[in-house]
C-alpha cells in the first residue's frame, strides 16, 4: 500500500491547491477539481442559483457553443460530471492518459471563460422547476431534503433546486455574477491520479489558472450548524411511510471521527450489522434500512432511516431508536473486529478504480488540507476500542433528534 | 481448460461451468454463480418466486443460519449482494484476492440453501414491503406496466418481484421443488475475475463444487409474441409526473446487430445526444431517454421521458420529430465517433476493477454464451458506422407508430 501512495502535494503560486497520486499499471487518470462555494453561498433569497451555475457553466464558453463544447470532450472519450454540493462545485473527469492534458484544457476553458449564454440560463431554471415538480415522485429523495433541512438548518440544509418562488428570482445575469465573485484560483482543490504526469499537470495548473477570479475569500471558512429537534411529519399518499432520524456527529478532522466510522460499521455496515439484522432480518419489518452520515466541513451528522408499511412503521421506528441505543450497552469485540476488516477490506478492493482514488484524495483535501495516507487512517481505525465507542456515545447525546416522515400517516409512538 | 482471449475456461464432471478472467493488473477478485432462471422462467402462480428464492439463499444452509451468512460475509470484509431479472439470477461477492476461495466457498454453501421453514414467513414480509416500495417509485411503475401490457399473456408480462398476491399465496415446498429444478450444477456457472491464477481458481471449484449433482438446464423458453402496435394508459393520481413512452420491436441480446441499436440509442437519447440538446435544453422536459431492453430472444427500443403533465404534447411532439429526422436521415460520423470514444474510456475503467468486470461477464455469458473481452468490444462498436446504424433502422424502424404507454395523472392518450 505504502509504494502506491507517493503523494505530491502543493499551493501553486497561482493559488490552487494540488494533489496528486500517480498509480503505476492503471488504465485510466482521473481529476477532480473542487471549487470552495456552493449552495451554502447562495443568497437567501436566490435559493437554488449554485444548481443553475453548474448547469449552465458547460452550455457555452467565449469561444465554444455549448454543444461544440460537449463534442470537445467527447472527441477525446471524457467521461466527466459536474454538480453543485453544500460547500463546493466538484468537476470529475476520467479519460485515458494520453487525454489528460486537453481534458485539462477543455475545463479551463469552462471555468475562466463561461458564457451563460441567456437562453441556456432561462431553460436551466425553468428545468430546475421542473425538477421540483420531478422530486415530489421521489420519496428517498423527498426524506432527504426534509432532513436536511431541519437537521442542519436554513444555510447548510438548502437544497439543490431551491424553490419555485426564489427561482422566479433569478436572472441569467445572477447566475453568471454568483460565478464572477465566487470562481478563482484561490478556491479552486484539483486532485488527480492514476496515469498521471504529475509534473506536467502542476505546470498546466500554474500556466491556465494564473490570474483566475477576483481573489475574494477562499472559501475555507464554516458555516453555522443549526440542529433543530423535534418530530415532523409530510404527508403523502405512499404505500410506505419513509422514516428519517439525524443527530449531531462529529467533524472528520474530530479525534473520535474513527471511531463513528467503526459504530456506523457495526450499525449498517452489512447485512450481519446492528439494523439489518434486527430490522430486517429478525422481524420482517422494512425492505431498506440503514445508517450513514455526512460531513459538512467541520461539522458532522449521523442519519438512520426506513421505509414501511404503515402497519409496520411504529415498530419500525421504535427498532430503529432501539438499536442506536443498544450500542452502548452491549456491542462486542467480534462486531468490532468485524466492523474493522469490512472497512480495510473495502479500501482494498474498491481502490483499484483510479477513480475511486482521486475522489478520497480530494475529500482529504477538503477536510484535512492533505492527502491522508490510507494507512493513517486504517491505523486510527484499528486502534478504535470498545471502551471508545462507549465513550463517544456517552458524550454525544441522543436525547434529542430530528425525526421527519414522509407517507400516509404520522407515527403513533410519541418517544422521543 | 480451455483458453480464449484472456479468459480460461473448464467445466467441471457435473456439469458446472467455470469461466475466469485472470487480471494481473489489481489487487483484489470478484466470484458469483449464476443461476440460469428469472421471472420469465416462472409460471404465473409462481410469479415472483425467482426472487423470492434468492433472498432465501441468504436464510440458511446445512452448515449456517442466516446469521453466519451474513457474518461469514462480513469477516470477509465483502462487497456482495444478489439481484434477480427476468432472465437470471445473480449472486456475488467481490474480495481481496487472498479471500478469493472463502468466499467461492460461502457463495457456494448459498446455492445448497435449506430455504428453513421458519425463515419462510419472516422473508415473505421483506418481499411484501419490498413490493410496496417498488409501487411508490415513479420508474418502476412504468417498467412493470409496460411488460405488463406488451407481453399479456407471457411470462415477460409479470413483475420480476411478483405481486402482493403471488407473494403472498406461495408455500415453502413450491420453493423447494422450484430450488431442486433449478439449482444444479447443469443450470448455474461460476464467474470469477481479478487477480487469480487460472488453475488455483479451477482446483478451488472442483473442491467446493465438485460433488454436486447435475441436471438437465432449464427447459427452453417460449419466445415473447411480437410486440403490439397500440397504447396503452395508466391514470393516476399518485405522481405529479407524467411519463410516456414509445416502443418499437428491436434486436435481441443476441443480435449480432445489437451494437448498431446500441450506439444508436445513445446518438438519440444518451449523453450529448440529440434528445439532450433539442428537448431537454429547450425546456420540454427535464428527462428524456432513448434505451434498449434486451432479453435473449427479443428486444425493445424505448424512446420517452419524463414531464410535468401539461408538457405531454410538446414532449410527444419533440420526440416525434427527432425520430423522424434519424429516420430520413441517419446518423453522422462524428455522432458515431463520439459515442465510440465514450466506450473507450468506460472499458478503460471497467477493466481496472474486477466487480465491473464481473457484471459484465454475467451478461455476456448469459446472454451470448460466452464471455468478451475488452478489446473484443472494443472491436465490435468499432464496427459501427452510419451505414450499419442506417442498415439497422431499416431492419429495425422507429418511426411507425409503436406502442404508446403512458403513465400519470392525465387521461392522456386518448384511447
Amino acid at each position: 500500500m505504502s509504494e502506491e501512495e507517493r503523494f505530491h502535494h502543493e499551493r501553486l503560486p497561482c493559488g490552487v491547491e494540488f494533489a496528486a497520486l500517480p498509480i503505476a499499471g492503471r488504465r485510466t487518470a482521473t481529476f477532480e477539481i473542487r471549487i470552495l462555494a456552493g449552495m451554502a453561498n447562495e443568497p437567501s433569497d436566490k435559493l437554488g442559483i449554485a444548481n443553475l451555475v453548474a448547469e449552465s457553466i458547460d452550455k457555452g464558453t467565449a469561444k465554444r457553443s455549448g454543444q461544440a463544447l460537449n463534442d470537445a470532450f467527447d472527441a477525446i472519450g471524457a467521461q466527466r460530471s459536474l454538480f453543485a454540493g453544500r460547500e463546493a462545485f466538484v468537476f470529475r473527469c476520467t479519460c485515458l492518459p494520453e487525454f489528460v492534458g486537453q481534458a485539462l484544457a477543455l475545463h479551463v476553458e469552462l471555468l475562466r471563460t463561461p458564457a451563460f449564454p441567456e437562453e441556456s440560463c432561462a431553460v436551466a431554471i425553468d428545468l430546475a422547476k421542473q425538477e421540483l415538480t420531478a422530486l415530489d415522485d421521489e420519496p428517498d429523495e423527498m426524506l432527504r431534503k426534509f432532513l436536511a433541512r431541519h437537521g442542519y438548518g436554513e444555510v447548510l440544509g438548502r437544497h439543490t433546486f431551491g424553490t419555485r418562488e426564489s427561482l422566479d428570482r433569478i436572472t441569467g445575469e445572477d447566475i453568471s455574477a454568483y460565478w464572477r465573485s465566487h470562481f478563482g484560483a484561490a478556491r479552486m482543490l484539483v486532485s488527480a491520479g492514476g496515469v498521471v504526469d504529475v509534473d506536467r499537470f502542476s505546470e498546466a495548473l500554474e500556466a491556465r489558472f494564473e490570474g483566475f477570479g477576483n481573489g475574494t475569500g477562499d472559501g475555507r471558512a464554516t458555516f453555522p450548524l443549526e440542529f433543530s429537534p423535534g418530530r415532523r411529519h409530510y404527508d403523502k399518499k405512499l404505500e410506505q411511510e419513509y422514516i428519517g432520524i439525524c443527530w449531531p456527529g462529529v467533524p472528520k478532522t474530530h479525534p473520535d471521527y474513527s471511531v463513528e466510522v467503526v459504530l456506523l460499521a457495526v450499525l449498517s455496515g452489512g447485512m450481519s450489522s446492528r439494523l439489518f439484522t434486527e430490522v430486517r432480518e429478525k422481524q420482517g419489518l422494512v425492505y431498506w434500512v440503514g445508517a450513514w452520515n455526512e460531513h459538512p466541513r467541520g461539522a458532522g451528522m449521523m442519519f438512520a432511516g426506513a421505509s414501511s408499511t404503515p402497519p409496520n412503521c411504529d415498530k419500525t421506528y421504535r427498532s430503529l431508536l432501539r438499536e442506536v441505543d443498544r450500542l452502548a450497552e452491549d456491542i462486542s469485540e467480534e462486531e468490532m473486529a468485524r466492523a474493522k476488516v469490512g472497512i480495510a477490506a473495502k479500501r482494498e478492493t474498491h481502490g483499484d478504480a483510479t477513480s475511486s482514488r482521486v475522489g478520497e484524495l480530494g475529500a482529504d483535501l477538503f477536510h484535512y488540507g492533505r492527502p491522508v495516507p490510507r494507512q493513517e487512517k486504517l491505523d486510527k481505525v484499528m486502534a478504535v476500542t470498545i471502551d471508545d465507542v462507549r465513550r463517544y456515545l456517552g458524550e454525544q447525546p441522543r436525547d434529542r433528534l430530528c425525526v421527519v416522515t414522509l407517507g400516509p400517516r404520522p407515527l403513533e409512538d410519541q418517544a422521543p | 481448460m480451455s483458453k480464449t482471449a484472456g479468459f480460461e475456461e473448464h467445466r467441471l464432471e457435473n456439469g458446472l461451468r467455470v469461466v475466469i478472467e485472470p487480471m494481473p493488473h489489481v489487487r483484489s477478485a470478484s466470484a458469483g454463480f449464476l443461476v440460469k432462471t428469472g421471472a420469465r422462467d416462472e409460471t404465473p402462480a409462481l410469479a415472483g418466486i425467482s426472487h423470492f428464492l434468492e433472498h432465501m439463499c441468504f436464510k440458511g444452509t446445512q452448515k449456517r443460519d442466516w446469521r453466519q451468512i451474513t457474518i461469514d460475509f462480513d469477516n470477509l470484509g465483502s462487497t456482495y449482494n444478489a439481484y434477480t431479472s427476468k432472465e437470471r439470477t445473480f449472486y456475488f461477492g467481490w474480495v481481496r484476492t487472498e479471500d478469493l476461495e472463502k468466499q467461492v466457498e460461502l457463495l457456494a454453501d448459498m446455492m445448497r440453501s435449506s430455504i428453513p421453514a421458519d425463515e419462510f414467513d419472516t422473508e415473505k414480509k421483506v418481499i411484501l414491503e419490498e413490493i410496496a416500495g417498488s409501487n411508490d417509485q415513479l420508474d418502476r411503475t412504468v417498467y412493470d406496466f409496460i411488460h405488463e401490457k406488451v407481453y399479456s399473456g407471457h411470462a415477460l408480462a409479470w413483475p420480476v418481484l411478483g405481486t402482493q398476491e403471488s407473494v403472498g399465496a406461495l408455500k415453502q415446498e413450491q420453493m423447494r421443488g422450484y430450488f431442486d429444478e433449478r439449482y444444479h450444477a447443469g443450470n448455474m456457472i461460476l464467474i470469477i475475475a481479478g487477480a487469480v491464477d487460472p488453475a488455483d481458481a479451477v482446483a478451488i471449484a472442483e473442491r467446493i463444487c465438485g460433488s454436486w449433482k447435475g441436471g438437465r438446464p432449464r427447459p427452453d423458453r417460449i419466445a415473447p409474441p411480437k410486440l403490439p402496435e397500440g397504447a396503452a394508459l395508466r391514470q393516476t393520481d399518485r405522481f405529479q409526473q407524467q411519463v410516456l413512452a414509445y416502443l418499437h420491436p428491436s434486436s435481441s441480446g443476441k443480435d449480432p446487430d445489437r451494437e448498431d441499436a446500441n450506439v444508436m440509442a445513445s446518438i438519440l437519447g444518451g449523453h450529448n445526444s440529440r434528445f439532450f440538446w433539442n428537448i431537454v435544453q429547450k425546456g420540454v422536459a427535464p428527462y428524456v431517454w432513448s434505451g434498449r431492453l434486451d432479453y435473449c430472444d427479443q428486444g425493445m427500443m424505448l424512446l420517452g421521458g419524463f414531464c410535468e403533465p401539461e408538457k405531454l404534447e410538446s414532449l410527444q411532439e419533440a420526440i416525434l420529430r427527432e425520430v423522424g429526422k434519424v429516420s430520413e436521415s441517419g446518423v453522422t460520423d462524428e455522432e458515431v465517433s463520439r459515442v465510440k470514444n465514450r466506450v473507450r474510456t468506460a472499458l478503460a475503467t471497467e477493466a481496472e476493477s474486477p466487480y465491473h468486470r464481473l457484471m459484465q461477464m454475467v451478461q455476456d455469458v448469459d446472454v451470448l454464451g460466452r464471455p468478451r473481452s475488452v478489446s473484443e468490444r472494443i472491436a465490435a462498436i468499432d464496427a459501427v458506422t452510419p451505414s450499419s446504424i442506417q442498415a439497422h433502422l431499416e431492419r429495425w424502424p422507429v418511426g411507425g407508430k409503436g406502442y404508446l404507454a403512458s403513465v400519470g395523472p392525465r387521461e392522456w392518450p386518448e384511447l
